[in-house]
């Protein structure tokens, strides 16, 4: 079975966009604590934030791992190296910050993928190749430390020496459940300039369906709403609820959490129960 | 009627032979109820000295313990509760089992810590303990009736002052999870019932005039009132509001709902059985145990009219575990192991492990198939009337699996002989491990780890070492709740519960605890039923899970998989051994 992990690069110098790309606000997160937190829904282990050395980050989710470029400015390749080695698993799905529409179900599917002698799952979509929204077997952290010592910056190199799955649109999109989750591929939607940035903020936050149980229900029957939210901190409060210690949540079944800053996509299902559980 | 003996405690226990009603006091030394409380701790302490290496559980020689504590006949909320322990009939080894009530206060007041029960009556009797005074009385007319109408006519005989602890029809017939029921709660778990029942007792009936004082009377009173206060918190509210049945909803969508035999952690039918729906369409009445502020009992009307006390356990194991979604089904079939006195939880696994047998043609039931509410209620018949599958059904799932054999062992979801009550050990990790390795077997209540598992703070789905601190603090916290006693639906209203229940048992007691020692408490009475266990030969392989948990997966709503490999969970008890400082084959 191959282990998964996480690694965003953040310590690009996000020149187009002005200020520091980490940052930056989208519904009530901040774009890397987001997708510091996709990453944890969508794979197994940990995942690493690799940023410029001395870079102040905003607040991530506890258990993420920070590490830094040894040196400013040598491009994502050097990322990609540092985050590779430091990942802790098999595999690692590689991202940049700036995705606020990435979907869980988009890192688990490319991950999937890297299965027998693959080394790089390389998705193709919207007629691009997405090095930063790929997944690499972190035995690669070697080759991609020696490019780097080439003065390389780019990842291509590497993946001209890697054995390279390509996955077109169709060929993402044969998974069922990303193919409901996010048909239009709008996970690789990148921000590059305020402009893109503006257009994303003024989207809507997610629409997502919270399940309230026992007596954290009106009335103490169980109800069911859907309300927009891009966070659980938000989901809770759109139905007055706060996450103290009394109330636990849980998105798609999954694990439970008292994290309000745990981002929420299209379509989840967040269900708030009693934490007082027991008999 | 004596000065009240100060310090919550008399220092002594009455053991009765039961063979000719003969009887004697032990003493009890401060220094044994200081090391080990009362309930389950001095239940264990006394089960240790007083029942002879290698005993069978059902041999006349084998102790049967009531137990109260130090904190019962106090007003402190949910403190009237008493201990029953015993070798166990389905695992061979210790069980200890909890209920509450008016039993618990009036075994006190006889003047004793404890009642243990040894011997054979020569015809069916009950056992009335007055005091020091002690008769043993035929009880033919109460045989072959159920717990509760033996409790009501002792009762109308002899005076609504005794309080009567019973069995139902399974304690006679030794069905190895029968139960000892009062005022119809039941000590549950490990077929007490049928250890009292192997004794030749329908009954054993108490009242007194005894009493204890507390060493600090009004700092007693003050807590009493602080905590009465506290239970009735948002960190009771569920159980206030729903009772226990409030978790069927939130465990079906957090994939922990244990169906169809653990082979699936989710249940179309559950929206049927939820408390929610089951309180509109039932309606429900609330009910509370003597001394308690709570009031977690709910009780719904059955389709005869008839009042039914649910619990989540008791739904779940009868209703998902067996695919039946049927609400009249169910309450009948909880209604059917009240009536004769059997644990729920052994019952529906049980039958539950038969319904799969039978569907792979390996046990000649044909009728027997999940989602059957009939099937359900005819196999429990079966079990009352010891007819077609009844003999099978009554050993429980482990022995009735070496019985038909064929690998039936695989699907046989219980530790120990006992079976797993309703949480998932694969969508829940810490869980699993607590139910690997407590002393009594699968078990919810001497092993509380699902409140790592919902915590928040860890992965439930992904068992590690952060849930092996958690199974270790549950186990802990168990352990000195249940021996205290207070009832472990108060556990989230403490803030910091080791000064707390310390500061809560030296106003009782007058003993100086303080925390570090409660805590050495905890861990000296997990491991005093661990000694007890391996001297009755307790193996390293009983502290695992069945086949089933280990081999296949389950996928939680998300799409990620719960699995749980062995390497996980060896890994996991190597842990747990070595927090609790026992070698790597988990001896002392």
């Amino acid at each position: 079975m191959v282990t998964t992990a996480g690694v965003v690069l953040a310590g690009g110098r996000s020149r187009r966009m002005g200020s520091p790309k980490a940052d930056l606000e989208w519904h009530g997160s901040t774009l890397l604590a987001r997708t510091v937190g996709v990453l944890v829904r969508g794979a197994d282990g940990p995942v690493v934030v690799v940023c410029s050395p001395g870079q102040e980050l905003p607040p991530l989710p506890a258990g993420t791992e920070v590490v830094a470029d040894p040196q400013e400015g040598r491009g994502p390749l050097q990322g990609l190296a540092v985050g590779l080695a430091a990942a802790g698993a098999d595999a690692a799905f590689v991202c940049s910050t700036d995705l606020p529409f990435l979907h869980p179900d988009f890192v688990r599917r490319v991950l999937a993928a890297l299965a027998g002698d693959v080394e790089v799952v390389l998705p193709h979509a919207h007629g691009f190749r997405q090095p930063l929204a790929a997944a690499y077997a972190t035995s690669l952290a070697p080759i991609a430390a020696a490019l780097v010592a080439e003065g390389l910056a780019a990842p291509k190199p590497l993946l001209d020496r890697s054995r390279t799955l390509v996955l077109d649109d169709a060929a993402l999109l044969e998974d069922a459940r990303l193919r409901a989750a996010d048909p239009d591929l709008r996970s690789v939607h990148n921000l590059n300039d305020p402009a893109a940035y503006d257009r994303a903020r003024a989207e809507p936050a997610p629409e997502v369906v919270v399940q309230r149980f026992g007596v954290l229900a009106s009335g103490g029957r169980s109800a069911t709403v859907t309300v927009r939210a891009a966070t659980v901190g938000r989901a809770a409060q759109e139905v007055g609820l706060v996450l103290d210690r009394h109330v636990l949540a849980a998105v798609n079944g999954d694990a439970t959490s008292r994290d309000p800053h745990a981002p929420l996509v299209a379509g989840d299902v967040v269900a708030f129960l009693s934490a007082d559980a027991g008999g | 009627m004596g000065e009240p003996v100060p310090g919550g405690c008399f220092g002594r226990a009455l053991v009765v032979d039961v063979t000719d009603g003969s009887s004697r006091v032990l003493d009890v030394p401060a220094t044994v109820l200081r090391r080990h409380l009362g309930g389950v701790g001095l239940g264990t302490w006394l089960l240790t000295e007083l029942g002879p290496p290698g005993v069978h559980p059902l041999a006349p020689g084998a102790p049967l313990c009531f137990v109260f504590s130090p904190l019962v006949g106090t007003p402190l909320t949910t403190s009237a509760k008493f201990a029953v322990v015993a070798k166990s009939p389905l695992t061979g080894l210790l069980t200890d089992a909890l209920a509450s009530s008016h039993f618990a206060i009036a075994g006190k007041l006889t003047g004793h810590d404890a009642i243990v029960l040894v011997g054979r009556a020569a015809q069916p009797s009950v056992l009335l303990v007055q005091d020091d005074v002690v008769r043993l009385q035929p009880a033919g007319d109460l045989w072959g009736r159920s717990a509760a109408q033996a409790e009501a006519a002792l009762r109308d005989r002899e005076g609504h002052r005794w309080q009567v602890a019973a069995i139902g029809t399974a304690g006679e017939r030794g069905v190895a999870y029968a139960t000892i029921s009062h005022d119809g709660r039941h000590a549950g778990r490990g077929g007490l019932g049928a250890v009292l029942g192997s004794k030749g007792l329908k009954a054993l009936a108490v009242r007194g005039s005894h009493k204890t004082a507390p060493a600090d009377v009004d700092g007693v009173l003050a807590a009493a009132k602080d905590l009465r206060a506290r239970s009735l918190g948002r960190a009771t509210e569920r159980y206030r509001e729903l009772g226990t049945m409030g978790n069927v909803l939130a465990f079906n969508a957090l994939s922990t709902l244990p169906t169809r035999n653990f082979a699936a952690a989710s249940f179309d039918g559950a929206e049927r059985l939820g408390a929610e729906e089951l309180a509109q369409a039932r309606g429900v009445t609330r009910s509370s145990c003597a001394s308690c502020s709570i009031g977690c009992e709910h009780l719904y009307k059955g389709s005869g009219g008839k009042a039914v006390r649910m619990e989540h356990q008791s739904v779940s194991a009868l209703g998902p575990l067996c695919g039946v979604s049927d609400p009249d089904a169910v309450l009948a079939a909880s209604a059917r192991c009240d009536e004769l006195g059997v644990d729920t939880i052994s019952a529906g696994g049980t039958i539950a492990w038969a319904m799969e047998t039978a569907e792979r043609g390996l046990l000649d039931a044909p009728w027997l198939r999940f989602g059957d509410g009939a099937a359900l209620l005819r196999a429990l018949d079966e079990l009352g009337t010891g007819d077609g599958i009844g003999p099978l059904l009554s050993l429980g799932s482990r022995a009735a699996a070496n019985v038909v054999g064929h690998g039936s062992l695989a699907w046989a979801a219980q530790v120990k002989g006992l079976e797993l009550p309703g949480y998932e050990p694969r969508t829940m990790q810490a869980m699993a491990l607590g139910m690997a390795v407590n002393a009594r077997g699968a078990d919810h209540n001497r092993s509380g780890a699902f409140d790592a598992d919902l915590s928040g703070d860890l992965d439930r789905l992904r068992g590690g070492d952060a849930h092996v601190r958690g199974a270790v603090e549950a186990e802990d916290r168990a352990a000195v709740m249940d021996s205290m006693i207070l009832c472990s639906f108060l556990r989230k209203v403490f803030d910091d519960p080791w000064v707390e229940w310390a500061q809560l048992l030296s106003l009782v007691t007058g003993w100086d605890l303080d925390a570090d020692e409660l805590r050495a408490t905890a861990q000296r009475i997990v491991l005093a039923k661990r000694a007890y266990n391996l001297r009755e030969g307790w193996v390293p392989e009983d502290d695992w899970l069945p086949e089933r948990f280990l081999a296949t997966s389950l996928v939680v709503g998300s799409g990620r998989s719960a699995t749980l490999t062995p390497q996980t969970l060896r890994a996991m008890v190597s842990g747990y051994y070595a927090a609790r400082g026992l070698d790597a084959s988990g001896r002392p």
